[in-house]
């Protein structure tokens, strides 16, 4: 300490003192910087998720005369006929989708990664494009492949044995139908994130490995997945998310089907019927919040087992 | 200079908070204009209306026609909680519509029995009109009727030597001949949510009977159920009957101009066999819907629309919205000019029914004008809810159709789902 205060006051520095409180000053403004820059997600995210949380909790509480219902909302939804089948639905899509992506994500951007400058930005733009369709457009074009009487591969159903839109998205069908329209919109814009997530590995980390004798395949497994944990968590939050509050993509195939799909498929639909078809807005809010505990407790999970907020090594 | 900034901070917040919620009190002030909703395929008869009555103020909003679609039931919800925002007048596809709208906790549909004149009731036969009485008020005017007529290829019958059949009986087994000797023809279609409409309504299939306000009877047990039930089955396996829908791509491809009879709504000549299969002019004929051996000839109806006006229109424009139901039930320039569906009121039927034998579609145009007006009066009792038994149908039956299943399988869970379904609208189901 002597050393620091007598080596400042030889270098012609400003007195210990002043630096001091230039420096808390400092931090002080970085974080007010944080802070501005947050304030618009923290203003958003109020309006549009807490306080119509907390109003969703409130509904689910009281009942339609407006008096404390205690459980009893909670109670009808969980007794309802469909409960267990919206769940099992959006499982048998989650197993499915989830996986797929993350593997196909990783995968495609690690061969991306490995590949040429040009090869891989054309790569890139062709696998992005999907995704660039907004979601109403990629699924008409998923009815056009889907229905028999006008898909440009025909031949894949009548191998199938399918005559019409209904026999192929017939129920046990539906799942992996809406995992490939998801895939389809979702895998080129997560590629390209893990994309960027393998150009932040320091290219030393890679040669290193390579001079101890490691393959390709060795380095990827060993060296760069386990760098990617982090993103791999991320792109499994955000789709376990998706595919648990799924409600777009099985009403437009239910009117598709003209009906043959319930309309309560998954729980948020068994949410909105709740809301506009019974006119129970005490169940809906109730489904809603299971709904809300339960994917924040995935989410809690996976950012806890995979350390997703740690500090890096 | 760090507490400037975080009370400039807070300034700014509360400022965007308060336009944020400013923006929302805004209403428009009431100058007489009528709100109108209609599906697509009526509006044409809101431009007549305004090309007859150029100074009323009207504001179009069209809407979709799915039946029983959740869509309307969650605006209503809505307008309700905010206390604005109904149309003044509306127009609903589907029958089931009404229930809903008139009764709680939506409560929308005027009572417009002492509105309109006893001349203009007495237009109305009582099946045209029975959609419309809900507990001893008139709730809605009826656009068109539905009512079904067995419909039929005369061309194919007097190339075969077949005559239509008068009984279900009949019907069952000219099918299964037609099955027989001409394979790849079709005498009718259960995929669909008119199928219940189209062949449990006829035989008085207590699906949905109506005992009070908060009781249903659900009966699929019964006889008159069953009896369908073992015959379409029969002819599902047989291949004749197709578990295709009315509205299905694959049915307007493969089936339809292969249907050579079928039970079916008055709007099936035109819009299905004309526009949507395209069989060609002077093939199609209809005749008298289908008894049940030893029983009167009855029958149902697939859908047949309602014009509905709201209990919180504002007095001064009571007289528009009579003028409006009154216009758009009766007023040729709409319902014989441009409607494609038979017309409810008597005043117009005879008007709309030479224009389309004019039309020259039909094999024997005034057969078929004879039969849709005595099916009219043929209809059978049947009682709205504020659930849709068809859509119960299409996800149960019609589904299991498409994975492979048999009629039979399906019936099953028709027959567990229904009663399931009235419970959850807060339905008590009754059996007998």
């Amino acid at each position: 300490m002597t050393n620091k205060l007598s080596a400042s006051v030889a270098g012609g520095t400003e007195s210990p003192l002043l630096r001091r409180r230039s420096g808390f000053a400092h931090r002080r403004s970085e974080s007010m910087g944080a802070y501005t820059l947050l304030l618009p997600f923290l203003l958003l995210l109020l309006l549009a998720g807490l306080i119509p949380a907390a109003y969703a909790l409130w509904t689910s509480l009281v009942n339609r005369t407006g008096s404390f219902a205690g459980i009893d909302n909670y109670v009808n939804v969980v007794t309802d006929f469909r409960f267990t089948s919206t769940f099992l639905n959006v499982f048998a899509t989650m197993v499915l989708y989830v996986p797929l992506i993350v593997i196909i994500a990783v995968v495609f951007a690690l061969l991306i990664h490995a590949s040429s400058r040009r090869l891989s930005a054309s790569v890139r733009f062709i696998f992005y494009l999907p995704g660039a369709f907004a979601g109403i457009a990629n699924f008409v074009l998923w009815l056009y492949i889907l229905d028999p009487t006008v898909s440009p591969v025909r031949w894949i159903w009548s191998v199938l044995g399918y005559d019409s839109l209904g026999e192929v998205a017939q129920g046990s069908n539906v799942p992996m139908i809406l995992s490939l329209i998801l895939l389809f919109q979702g895998v080129g814009s997560w590629m390209l994130i893990v994309y960027g997530a393998l150009n932040t590995i320091p290219e030393e980390l890679i040669e290193a490995a390579e001079l101890d004798g490691a393959n390709a395949f060795q380095r990827a497994w060993l060296i760069v997945l386990p760098i990617l944990k982090p993103w791999i968590a991320y792109l499994s939050i955000m789709n376990i998310a998706y595919a648990l509050q799924l409600f777009l993509e099985p009403t437009l195939l239910g009117n598709a089907t003209n009906g043959k799909i319930s309309p309560e498929w998954t729980p948020n639909q068994l949410s909105f019927t709740f809301a506009y078809g019974v006119g129970d807005l005490g169940a809906a809010a109730a489904m809603s919040i299971i709904l809300l505990v339960l994917t924040l407790g995935i989410g809690l999970f996976i950012v806890t087992r995979t350390d997703l907020f740690g500090d890096a090594e | 200079m760090f507490s400037m900034k975080k009370r400039l901070f807070t300034i700014a917040s509360i400022a965007t908070f308060g336009i944020l919620l400013g923006g929302c009190a805004a209403t428009a002030p009431d100058d007489g204009t009528i709100s109108i909703w209609v599906d697509a395929a009526r509006v044409p008869a809101v431009d007549a209306l305004q090309a007859k009555y150029p100074d009323m103020k009207l504001e179009v909003n069209t809407i979709s026609n799915t039946g029983g679609s959740s869509g309307l039931k969650q605006q209503f919800t809505l307008f309700n909680q905010s206390g604005e925002g109904w149309p003044d007048v509306i127009f609903f596809g589907a029958l089931d519509d009404i229930a809903w709208a008139a009764s709680d906790p939506v409560d929308y549909a005027m009572d417009v029995s002492s509105v309109m004149s006893s001349d203009y009731w007495d237009g109305y036969s009582d099946a045209a009109i029975a959609p419309c009485i809900l507990d001893g008020a008139t709730v809605c005017v009826r656009n068109d009727q539905a009512q079904d007529v067995l419909w039929y290829n005369k061309t194919m019958f007097d190339q075969w030597g077949y005559t239509p059949p008068t009984t279900w009986e009949e019907y069952e087994s000219l099918s299964l001949d037609i099955a027989d000797n001409h394979p790849g023809y079709f005498t009718g279609l259960v995929g669909d949510a008119l199928t219940t409409a189209r062949y449990l309504w006829p035989s008085e299939c207590p699906t949905n009977v109506r005992v009070d306000a908060e009781t249903v009877k659900i009966d699929l047990e019964d006889s008159s159920c069953t009896r369908v039930k073992d015959m379409l089955n029969t002819l599902v396996e047989a291949g004749v009957v197709s578990a295709g829908g009315a509205f299905d791509s694959e049915v307007a491809d493969k089936v339809g101009p292969n249907l050579v009879m079928t039970p079916g709504a008055t709007w099936f000549g035109n819009y299905l066999f004309r526009d949507t299969f395209k069989v060609p002019a002077g093939q199609i004929s209809a005749s008298l819907p289908l008894a049940w051996e030893g029983e009167q000839p009855s029958t149902g109806n697939e859908g047949g629309g309602l014009w509905v006006a709201s209990k919180h229109v504002a007095d001064s424009k009571l007289g528009d919205v009579e003028t409006i139901l009154e216009f758009m039930t009766t007023d040729s320039s709409w319902q014989v000019e441009l409607s494609t569906g038979f017309p409810a009121h008597g005043s117009v039927q005879d008007a709309w029914l030479a224009k389309q034998a004019a039309d020259g579609y039909f094999a024997d145009p005034d057969t078929v004008s004879e039969v849709f007006l005595e099916a009219g009066a043929m209809v059978a009792p049947y009682s709205l809810l504020n659930y849709n038994t068809g859509d119960v149908y299409t996800r149960t039956v019609a589904a299991k159709l498409a994975s492979g299943g048999t009629f039979a399988e399906g019936w099953e869970d028709f027959a567990s789902e229904l009663p399931k379904e009235a419970k959850t609208f807060g339905y008590t189901v009754a059996t007998k």
